[in-house]
This record gives structure tokens, C-alpha cells and sequence, in this order.
């Protein structure tokens, strides 16, 4: 579902119900692969959730297989910053726009 | 000034049972841990052996997705055993966190199953392969994996030494351990081994002709240690763990002591890689006498390295019967679960140790008639009684390294 999602965004129509979308996926994966449950759109996923590096890491490849796009080193970099629900879904706005 | 090493808790998983009373099931009552090969979808179909060392039971694991997310199944086992251990001994969260607490633990080859999924990678030039190449990927599959997993999910903060000496892997843990507190460097040091189910391993050994064939449609009837009719080892899995303390601190904190380790010894053959060396394991068996302050008459019980090689057995019990004569009584544990690899000097220790506590030596399994070539020692055919007071456990391993454990009576 993602992936349709995701096919929008490389069309670039992004609507507020679109970004909803993005973040029941988003929160399905941190159900399935990280074992943290409905965590809130602005809490830090590191400091209530033990969310690390390493979970930042398979983040990332996950998004990569769902856009089928190689991320760039800067991008991956800038992943590093993100600390909440919301910043990774700007970022994957921000990672479709550039490939749109 | 050195410090009296004694061990305060000990577990393990093994083809004859997960902890104490599973495993000396099977050793009163003459029962092994063998199984047919499992079949995966690579090689075993070209592995002339058709029998494995088996966990054939489920283990009961309650990690966090924290912990487990930088485990493969070689880290299962050795937290699982390290997690009980500390259970038993209960040495308190400050002294497992203080730095006085080390961890000397390791594997044969860290995760070969995680491994294996690298390995596909380097033969897909695709960006998908390469970035399937994962950071933590390589945390479940490096050879200190099973070290660093367990002081991750106990906050030990002490040294860590990762052995991976093939078949001396657990054995120079506790070696090791025991050293790091006989000298001062830490005050207590959790020790031992681990190896996951792993074919890779059967076929290094197959492809040497040293795997036993003869008995793939009985597996309890190998391996034959001493016997006349051994013909090579079984591979195994499995994990074993100790705690081991000062004596003083032991004693202080009121710990129950279920033996002493007084001496540890381990050389090099100097050579050839793979045949075993009577000269070398027999100096390793002085050193640890040496080491240990008794002399041969002292020990009471052997375990023997025992894989069930032609040669191998042969060149052990004549060094052990050089060193010894007929004193002291000898058994083949492996007869039980086949070789476990890296965990099987851990895994014996604590056989041992349940056999020292419980007055009883369990015979070598499958020794229907001794090999000349081996009789110079002095056998255990059948259970018997025995008041166990000092016991040697000899491990030796691919490399030409030697080691010889001994642990006393408390």
C-alpha cells in the first residue's frame, strides 16, 4: 500500500490526506519492525522508544525498496537528524519531491 | 599474590537437555542427545553425514526487541545461558555493572546462518545486494557476537575477551576467566561458548573424511569414543556459562560455591594444524597440573576431549595414560552431544561439575570394545559411583591449541 502511496508522491500530488496515509504505513513498519506501537506524531522515537541508529539504518532501507530509488549519502545524512513520526514523514515528502 | 577462582553458577543448553536436571537425565540413564541431520537447501545433500548433535527442544527466550535486534541464533544461546547464570548466582546488578565483572565468551565462528545472507550479497553486483550488506547484520554474525550481546543486555562493563579457537573456544573462556581474577584484574568474569545448528561446519569435517557415516540411521550409536568401531565425530550446537568470582568475594556475599577452578593450562602443538600432537597435549596436561599444584594421583576423573577420530582418541589417551596411567576414571561426553564446537569445554565443565556434585561418573556411551590403541586409561563403561574430589577436562582444537581445565570439589 505504501508503494501506491509512495507512486503519488513520485507524481507529486501530495494532499493532507495522502501525508494520513504515509503515516498509517509509517506506523504499521514501527509496529511490525520495531516493535513500538502507535507512537505519537511528535514524540522522540529515541528517547521514548529506544529507536537508534541502527533502527534509523533499516528505516532508511525500508524507504529505499518502497521509492525503488537509491538514497544519496546526504540524504541518509540528513536521516540521521530525524527524531520524531512527523520529521520522517516530511522527509519522505521531501525525498518525493526531489524525485518527482 | 594471586586469589582462589571459584564458580558460582553455571548453565547451559545442549543436545541432552537445557539445564541441570534435563542433562543429568540423560547422563544417569545413558541417553544421547544425537539426531538425524536436518536437511537445509544448500549442502546437505551432498554431506555424507547423516547425523547432528541436536537441540531438538525449544528454548523459551524473553528479549527485548533491544537486545535481540543485534543477535543472530549463536547470541540466543549464549544470553540465554549467560541470563540464567546470573539468575543463579544473583551476584547484584551494582557488581555486574561495577567493571569488577568481565566477560569472556565466544563461538566458533559467530553466526554462520546471518553470514550467510552476506555471502549472497557478494555475489549480487546489484545495489540491492550491497545495500543488503547491514551495519547490524554484522553485529549478529561477528565472532565476538555472543561477548558483547551478553554485556549489551546485563550492562557488564568489565573486560571482554572473545575466544574463537574452534574446539578450545569455551574452554579458554573459562581459562581466561579464571586467569583475569587469579591475578587481580577482575573480580568476576561470566565465561563460556556458544555454536548455533551449522552445516558449514559438517562439511569442513565431512570433506576431511572425519565425520562419522556408519551409524546415520542410528544416531545414538555415534560417536564411539575409544571404541574399536569409532569412525569420526558428530557436529553439534549448543551453550554453556559460568560464573566465575574470587573466592573471597564469593564468600563475602555469602554466594553458594559449587566448585573451585585451580588451574588452567594451554599451549600450542608448534605445527601442523590439524593432527593432533601426543607431545603437546601431554605437556598441556602438565602445565595444568603444574598449574594447579596437585599431582596426576590427585585426579579423580577425565573428561576427555573425545571426538571419536580415529587418531584423535588414540593420541589422547596415550598422553593421557603417559601423564596418568590407570588412576584416574575417563569418560567421552561427547558421546552424549557430539561435538558442540565451541561450547563443548564450557558444556563438559558443567557436566563435571554435575557429576562432582552428584557422586556419579556417566560412562562413555557406544564403547562396546576399547581399541588397543586406547586402553592405556582407565575407562568408565558403565555408571558408577564416584566420589569426584579433583577432575581434569581436556579440550584441544583445530590450530594445534591444547587446553586442560581442572576444577575441585568445594
Amino acid at each position: 500500500m505504501l508503494s501506491v502511496v509512495l507512486f503519488f508522491l513520485n507524481v507529486n500530488i501530495m494532499s493532507t490526506i495522502e501525508r494520513e496515509q504515509i503515516q498509517t504505513e509509517i506506523i504499521r513498519i514501527f509496529s511490525e519492525q520495531f516493535e513500538i506501537e502507535n507512537p505519537g506524531p511528535d514524540e522522540d522515537l529515541r528517547d521514548v522508544h529506544g529507536f537508534d541508529s541502527i533502527d534509523a539504518i533499516e528505516l532508511l532501507g525500508e524507504i529505499e525498496s518502497l521509492l525503488k530509488s537509491e538514497l544519496t549519502r546526504s540524504e541518509k545524512k540528513a536521516a540521521m537528524e530525524i527524531r520524531t513520526i512527523d520529521q520522517i514523514l516530511d522527509y519522505i515528502e521531501s525525498l518525493a519531491k526531489t524525485r518527482s | 599474590m594471586t586469589r582462589r577462582v571459584v564458580i558460582t553458577g553455571c548453565s547451559s543448553i545442549t543436545p541432552v537437555g537445557h539445564g541441570r536436571d534435563d542433562i543429568l537425565a540423560h547422563l544417569t540413564r545413558g541417553v544421547s542427545g544425537v539426531r538425524k541431520l536436518k536437511h537445509d537447501d544448500l549442502y546437505s545433500k551432498y554431506i555424507d553425514a547423516g547425523v547432528f548433535g541436536t537441540v531438538d527442544y525449544s528454548v523459551d527466550y524473553d528479549f527485548s526487541r533491544r537486545d535481540r535486534k543485534t543477535m543472530g541464533p549463536v547470541s540466543y544461546y549464549a544470553c540465554q545461558v549467560a541470563k540464567e547464570v546470573l539468575e543463579m548466582a544473583d551476584p547484584g546488578e551494582d557488581f555486574i555493572t561495577s567493571g569488577r565483572m568481565g566477560v569472556a565468551f565466544g563461538s566458533t565462528h559467530g553466526s554462520p546462518l546471518v553470514q550467510r545472507k552476506l555471502y549472497q550479497a557478494l555475489f549480487d553486483d546489484t545495489y540491492t545486494g550491497y545495500s543488503s550488506i547491514k551495519a547490524v547484520d554484522y553485529l549478529k554474525f561477528m565472532v565476538h557476537t555472543t561477548a558483547v550481546n551478553i554485556t549489551k543486555m546485563f550492562g557488564i562493563t568489565g573486560r571482554v575477551i572473545s575466544s574463537s579457537t574452534a574446539c578450545t573456544t569455551s574452554s579458554q573462556s573459562i581459562g581466561f576467566g579464571y586467569e583475569m581474577i587469579k591475578y587481580g584484574m577482575q573480580d568476576a568474569m561470566l565465561c563460556g561458548g556458544a555454536d548455533e545448528y551449522d552445516l558449514s561446519t559438517v562439511a569442513v569435517f565431512d570433506n576431511l573424511m572425519a565425520c562419522s557415516t556408519d551409524f546415520n540411521e542410528t544416531p545414538h550409536l555415534t560417536p564411539r569414543p575409544f571404541d574399536r568401531d569409532r569412525d569420526g565425530l558428530v557436529v553439534g550446537e549448543g551453550a554453556g556459562a559460568v560464573l566465575l568470582e574470587s573466592y573471597d568475594s564469593a564468600r563475602k556475599r555469602g554466594a553458594d560455591i559449587l566448585a573451585e577452578v585451580i588451574g588452567f593450562s594451554c599451549n600450542n602443538n608448534g605445527g601442523d594444524l590439524v593432527l593432533p600432537n601426543r607431545n603437546g597435549i601431554t605437556q598441556t596436561i602438565k602445565l595444568g597440573l603444574k598449574d594447579a599444584a596437585v599431582s596426576p594421583d590427585a585426579v579423580d576423573f577425565i573428561s576427555a576431549h573425545a571426538t571419536a577420530t580415529k587418531h584423535g582418541d588414540a593420541i589422547e589417551a596415550q598422553a593421557t595414560g603417559s601423564v596418568y596411567g590407570k588412576s584416574p576414571m575417563v569418560s567421552g561426553l561427547k558421546s552424549y552431544t557430539g561435538h558442540t564446537m565451541g561450547s563443548c569445554g564450557v558444556i563438559e565443565s558443567i557436566m563435571t561439575l554435575y557429576m562432582m556434585q552428584e557422586g556419579f561418573i556417566a560412562p562413555t556411551l557406544n564403547l562396546d570394545n576399547v581399541d588397543e590403541k586406547c586402553a592405556m586409561i582407565q575407562h568408565v563403561r558403565e555408571i558408577i559411583e564416584a566420589d569426584i574430589r579433583i577432575a581434569g577436562i581436556q579440550n584441544f582444537a583445530f590450530g594445534g591449541v591444547n587446553t586442560c581445565l581442572f576444577l575441585k570439589k568445594p
